[in-house]
């Protein structure tokens, strides 16, 4: 089923102001990653936070991809258990000196 | 990697027996927990995680007088898990890898600009203890082409540097950050509440047109 885009004409105001930023906003998604990591230089940091702190979904924008990376950096993963780390190991020096 | 240059001379003189097991010994009681989580996410399943950590550690073995101490050990070991990991999916699947188009995440609607994290305020530790968050998490990851994921576990999962997570996978950083920049952008599609819902109800997802 396809969703109609929500429409602007209810935020008449806010779209208003800010529809000759909509190449700014696609710049700056651009970006993002590198900002988040803080690799840009200060100048065009400044200049992000600045836009950020007058774009409403801009903002948004960047912490649902905060926390995705968040998300990734806390991610747990299986660990081994230490019969199987002393199987794995016998198993690589047979294979080591099978071949 | 040269390993297969070795010599035919006798095992003995190749690798000093004890020697040799001394220092791989060393080196997989050093490095075998964070090459099975690496092998792990890669994988996305603990059998083939397995199989790759053998791999890895077998090929070590054999090519560690190529090892060249410019590198740490660490990144010497992703590289060859990396190397085998591309060669063993590119065996089981011959389907050709999708390139992720930065269009293709470029929000259309207000609405693709505020998709949300379910996470509702939690910190992300917290937020994980949610079974359904982690599957979806590993799910978003899982489906990403290979490239991209191995950019996105080796730089936001194993905390990599851009840089080492270039000499891993033979690119330089800008490219590695260009790959990163997707790969983050897929998983938060997914991850959102939208992408939650979806693969829930259908198992597919409307392209971004």
């Amino acid at each position: 089923m396809a969703r109609r885009p929500i429409s602007t004409r209810r935020r008449l105001p806010a779209a208003k102001s800010h529809r000759h930023e909509a190449g700014r906003c696609l710049h700056i998604l651009r970006e993002l990653s590198a900002f988040i990591d803080d690799e840009l230089s200060h100048d065009i940091c400044g200049e992000i936070r600045q836009h950020l702190g007058a774009c409403p979904r801009c903002e948004e924008f960047v912490v649902s991809l905060r926390q995705t990376v968040a998300l990734c950096r806390k991610s747990p993963a299986p660990a081994l258990s230490s019969i199987e780390r002393a199987k794995m190991r016998e198993q690589i020096l047979t294979a080591a000196h099978m071949r | 990697m040269a390993a297969s240059r070795q010599p035919h001379s006798s095992a003995s003189r190749t690798a000093p027996p004890q020697k040799a097991a001394d220092t791989f010994d060393t080196l997989y009681r050093n490095h075998v927990d964070v090459m099975y989580r690496y092998a792990n996410r890669l994988c996305g399943e603990t059998e083939a995680a397995k199989d790759l950590v053998q791999e890895t550690f077998l090929n070590a073995y054999r090519g560690f007088k190529n090892f060249r101490g410019d590198a740490q050990f660490s990144t010497w070991l992703y590289t060859i898990a990396s190397r085998i990991c591309l060669r063993m999916r590119r065996r089981r699947k011959g389907a050709p890898e999708r390139e992720l188009s930065l269009d293709e995440f470029i929000p259309t609607s207000d609405g693709e600009f505020r998709l949300q994290i379910p996470i509702e305020g939690l910190s992300p530790e917290a937020a994980l203890h949610n079974k359904q968050l982690r599957k979806a998490l590993d799910a978003a990851v899982g489906k990403l082409p290979k490239k991209y994921k191995m950019a996105l576990v080796l730089r936001d999962m194993e905390g990599l540097s851009a840089k080492e997570a270039g000499a891993v996978m033979g690119l330089n950083e800008r490219a590695v950050k260009s790959r990163l920049h997707r790969a983050r952008l897929f998983v938060r599609r997914e991850l959102s509440a939208r992408g939650l819902a979806e693969d829930t109800a259908s198992h597919r997802h409307e392209p971004i047109t």
